[in-house]
């Protein structure tokens, strides 16, 4: 039997995402047998970076600063905005490198399965955008599963305003985590180009 | 296609199991509860991930055990290795070593049809019973379409999740309404497509295996009529009452008939049994117009219920699974194997969890 410190950083550990519970005794093992500096520095690493990083409160990209670098490079094209689903998708949009607009984090899609409800978004926020900046087009790149297309479907009722172009690209892949055998893992349906709504 | 060799580590009365089994016929023979059935079932469990006795993967774990393990390898165009392996704590798919990403690439790699008691359930049992059996039909020959049926099943679920709330949000409600019917008209258009070509080879099949002329009539009896978004807005006051999406090809059906009768309502019981039969024949049929080679064939004691004529009527299916290298899983208790089927079969004796091949 492993004593109960490593059995609760397994348990923690499991808890992150992407590690299974294999992975997590894994590292764990490894972990209490590190040096105990490399291991306090890792767990200052953690501790710092949790303290600085906060929300941009305008875009709600992961920042050190608000608003972010992004919401304030004025050589950016303002008049665009980009509308993703968790802040970490623009991280990867950003290293595509073609995309030269601002950013709009959703934090999540509309999930009537999983209680999420358009309040529980930051649409209320974007729509203060719209009034206050000089945004002329948007573009939804929410994943392509049904919550994702019914959530950009609503996106685009709700905002639709005069002078507004609203247009959408497939993005992401639905996760797929946990392998249960009855369901589709991943629906991949290429990059389609820009669709107007 | 065949299956080349079968391993099962605790699954149900078999604690291991290790088997080849070459193309051709196999008869697997032995006294009540001693496992010819759970082999059947593990076979089916390869090619579709389910079981046909329609319970779930913690039920299939030998009883005190963990998890269960099958494996097998599949000899078509290619030899394709697969293995499973369930728990309550993990997963396992791999095809060829690797792990399986998309269901879509991975069912298809061993093709079956079933031929057991519940199918009676096709003529006599509701609708869903009947739905199943075109979706897995489509699944297994139309490479979209179990994602897409997946997709619109979401969308069914999210919709009647919307629907229980006290007032929904109608521009909500209409976003989630556009994904079903964008999906829904999607699903109707395979299914649409299919009957006309599963239609006349049931008929074939029911003529040759049955005693009575009676004409079969099999019609896709479709939940929306015309148009599925005018309708869905005309049930939409009803959808209120009801909390629930009513209408859309998650409640379609299939119309069975002789001479223009509903089957169920107006069949002789041998007359479904045979009709159920049928339809199996049909699908194995179609399956292999489609593929170019049998799928494998599991017949799980029906054969002991017909007389003469009716298995004489399915022989020519049995025999072309032969003629194209196919292979056909027949379980049978001693007394009423169906000694016509000739010398060339392999035969098993099953006992107690395990599987011997036999002299023939
Ligand atoms: N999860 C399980 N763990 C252990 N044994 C099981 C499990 N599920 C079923 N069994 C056993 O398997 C046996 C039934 O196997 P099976 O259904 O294959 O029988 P069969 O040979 O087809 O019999 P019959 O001729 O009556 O259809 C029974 O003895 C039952 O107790
Ligand atoms: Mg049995
Ligand atoms: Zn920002």
């Amino acid at each position: 039997m492993l004593p109960d410190s490593i059995t609760s950083l397994i348990a923690a550990l499991a808890k992150l995402p992407g590690v299974g519970p294999r992975s997590a005794e894994r590292i764990a093992l490894h972990l209490v047998q590190t040096e105990a500096e490399t291991v306090k520095h890792l767990a200052n690493a953690i501790v710092h970076a949790r303290e600085k990083i906060q929300f941009c409160t305008t875009c709600g990209a992961l920042t050190e600063k608000s608003p972010c670098s992004i919401c304030e490079d004025s050589r950016r094209d303002g008049s665009l905005v980009c509308i993703v689903e968790r802040a970490v998708d623009i991280l990867s949009i950003e290293k595509s490198g073609t995309f030269r607009g601002k950013f709009h984090v959703l934090g999540g899609k509309i999930s009537p399965l999983d209680g999420v409800e358009p309040e529980d978004l930051r649409i209320a926020e974007l729509e203060k955008r719209l009034t206050g900046e000089p945004i002329k087009e948007i573009i939804i790149a929410l994943s392509t599963d049904v919550e994702g297309d019914a959530t950009s479907h609503y996106l685009a009722k709700r905002l639709t305003r005069a002078g507004l172009k609203i247009s959408r690209i497939a993005y992401g892949l639905p996760a797929g985590s946990g392998l249960e055998f009855a369901d589709e893992l991943t629906l991949s349906r290429a990059l389609e180009g820009r669709r107007e709504m | 296609m065949h299956l080349a060799h079968l391993r099962l580590r605790d699954f149900r009365n078999y604690a291991r199991l290790n088997a080849d089994f070459a193309p051709g016929f196999h008869l697997l023979l032995g006294d009540n509860a001693q496992g010819k059935t759970n082999i059947l079932e593990a076979i089916y469990l390869m090619a579709t991930l389910r079981s046909f006795r329609g319970v779930g993967s913690a039920q299939m774990i030998r009883h005190g055990q963990k998890g269960y393990f099958v494996g097998g390898k599949v000899v078509g165009q290619g030899e394709r290795e697969i293995k499973m392996f369930w728990s309550a704590r993990e997963r396992n798919l791999t095809l060829d070593g690797r792990a399986v990403k998309k269901l879509g690439d991975f069912l298809g790699t061993l093709r079956t049809v079933v031929f057991c008691t519940e199918d009676l359930q096709l003529v006599k049992g509701t609708g869903r019973t009947r739905r199943r059996f075109l979706d897995l039909l489509l699944t297994q020959t139309q490479p979209g379409y179990l994602p897409l049926l997946q997709r619109y099943m979401q969308a069914v679920r999210s919709r009647n999740a919307l629907l229980k709330q006290f007032a929904p949000d109608p521009r909500l409600l209409e976003s989630f309404s556009e994904q079903l019917v964008k999906l829904g008209n999607e699903l109707i258009r395979h299914r649409r497509e299919l009957i006309p070509k599963l239609s006349p080879l049931a008929r074939l099949a029911y003529r040759r295996i049955s005693n009575d002329a009676e004409e079969l009539r099999i019609n896709y009896e479709p939940s929306v009529k015309t148009d599925f978004s005018v309708e869905l807005a005309q049930v939409r006051d009803r959808e209120r009452r009801f909390r629930a999406t009513l209408i859309g090809p998650h409640r379609d059906d299939l119309q069975l008939s002789f001479n223009d009768k509903s089957a169920a309502q107006f069949g002789s019981e041998g007359q479904k049994r045979t009709l159920a039969i049928a339809l199996k024949m049909a699908q194995a049929e179609y399956l292999t117009g489609i593929h170019g080679s049998a799928p494998v064939l599991l017949i799980d004691d029906v054969m002991g219920e017909l007389d003469a004529k009716r298995r004489a009527g399915l022989l020519p299916l049995l025999e072309r699974a032969r003629e194209t290298s196919g292979q056909v899983f027949m379980t049978c208790t001693e007394e009423n194997w169906p000694r016509e089927l000739g010398r060339e079969l392999q035969r098993w004796e099953v006992k107690a969890g395990a599987l011997h091949g036999a002299k023939s």
